[in-house]
């Protein structure tokens, strides 16, 4: 999209936010929205102008599942009653560039439960992460491995756009902060079974989280992500 | 980074609502603390937001099993995002209701067939009625906003506050108020723009 007229942009972004902007050009939007900064401050004044509305419903206690649930997915656990330290409150620095650089993106990501998602076609490989991008219906990636993380396979889905002249690139997110080491390329369609190097599979072992970057054809030429971080994906954690 | 010096919006400049303030300032904290991946903040934002997000997701899908599957999307994609917020430097009750209802929105359209079909009513969350308190959630910006909301003729209202707060597309709302698809496309643009012309004032 090439409009540069501010009152257009501005319509679009008061329907965008009412909701009523549908279809492929609330898909259109949605992109817009993410890498232009003017686009996205429209949509935000829209979002503080009519938050109000939303607000004046009365509140519904979600089930004590659902708690349950987002706990699963992250990964994490936390009690309920006990905030975080004063030191953990602010506690940000150490927010690794790639994580910065990945929070410009739209991200969504949607943990699977390593025994929920045998595939009767794909036996021996459990679910390891679904990457998606939250403006897109379907998800990018499903990532799969073998029990002791020899073998990964990846299957497109359909949620990431092929660009021409680049290449998306897997990436392990190690948890010691160290530098993430490539897993090697994911498919624009189609699927892709790799068998990791001792390396490889030490640092997959060593995350619990992977991402992707969007790399030149062929993937970084560096070792290290050189294009931006469009996903990340926290790994499903085994038993 | 570009610059942060957001055009003040309507409502904001004048008066102050301390309670209010402090809500946003402590909102924001737990957003930065989830960014820093502490879950417990992730823990302490869903019990003073969730039931506020959950609310506006049944309005908008109708049932709340479906709602609450959708809430955990939500949690996990605040969890992921934090990192974002701090960018913006919105107010942080918009950007969390924003990322539910455009989850509610999405969910609904992919799944609306299957909705109607269904029809099954369950006890919606209901706005609550006029009077001094409605807006309070609001914060600053609620006086303004209600000021505003009532100048616009009834069908506008109805129309903003039916694809707003339900999720309807422009053709539910042309069947909910008898209405030709044009003429409700044309009266939810003007809404918005004397809307937004009243909350710059």
């Amino acid at each position: 999209m090439k409009h540069d007229d501010p009152k257009l942009i501005d319509s679009l972004a008061a329907e965008y936010v009412l909701g009523t902007l549908a279809g492929r050009a609330r898909r259109r939007f949605e992109r817009w929205r993410a890498s232009e900064w003017h686009v996205e401050r429209r949509v935000q004044a829209w979002e503080e102008r009519l938050v109000g509305l939303a607000l004046r419903l009365t509140p519904m206690r979600p089930s004590p599942h659902v708690w349950d649930q987002i706990e699963k997915r992250i990964g994490r656990t936390a009690a309920p009653g006990s905030g975080p330290t004063h030191s953990t409150l602010h506690g940000g620095h150490r927010i690794s560039t790639l994580r910065a650089l990945a929070a410009s993106i739209a991200i969504f990501v949607v943990i699977v439960g390593g025994v929920m998602a045998w595939r009767a076609t794909h036996p021996a490989l459990l679910a390891l992460a679904t990457i998606t991008n939250p403006n897109a219906i379907a998800p990018a990636w499903e990532l799969r491995a073998d029990a002791d993380f020899r073998q990964i396979r990846a299957v497109a889905r359909g949620g990431a756009r092929p660009q021409a002249g680049k290449s998306f690139e897997l990436w392990a997110l190690p948890d010691s902060g160290g530098a993430p080491v490539s897993l090697g390329l994911m498919p624009d369609s189609g699927e892709l079974t790799r068998t990791l190097t001792e390396a490889q599979r030490n640092a997959l072992l060593g995350a619990s989280k992977v991402a992707v970057s969007l790399e030149p054809t062929g993937g970084s030429r560096t070792g290290a992500p050189t294009g931006p971080v469009l996903f990340v994906a926290e790994r499903a954690r085994r038993a | 980074m570009a610059p942060n010096k957001a055009p003040n919006l309507a409502g904001e400049t004048t008066g102050s609502v301390p309670e209010a303030e402090a809500d946003d300032v402590e909102l924001t904290q737990l957003i930065a603390a989830c960014a820093a991946r502490n879950a417990q903040a992730l823990r302490q934002l869903y019990d003073r937001t969730a039931p506020q997000l959950l609310a506006c997701m049944v309005r908008i899908l109708k049932r709340k099993a479906l709602a609450e599957e959708a809430l955990q999307d939500v949690f996990v994609s605040i969890w992921q995002r934090a990192g974002q917020f701090e960018a913006r430097r919105g107010r942080p009750r918009a950007w969390l209701m924003s990322i539910a209802r455009y989850r509610a929105i999405d969910v609904l359209r992919a799944e609306r067939a299957e909705l109607y079909r269904e029809a099954e009513i369950e006890q919606l969350p209901q706005l609550v009625t006029e009077g001094a308190n409605d807006w309070s959630g609001a914060g600053r910006s609620a006086a303004a906003l209600a000021r505003c909301f009532d100048m616009l003729s009834a069908d506008q209202r109805r129309g903003i506050e039916l694809a707003f707060v339900d999720g309807a597309s422009h053709a539910d709302i042309a069947r909910a108020t008898h209405q030709p698809l044009g003429t409700v496309k044309s009266w939810i643009r003007r809404g918005l723009a004397s809307l937004r012309q009243c909350l710059e004032r």
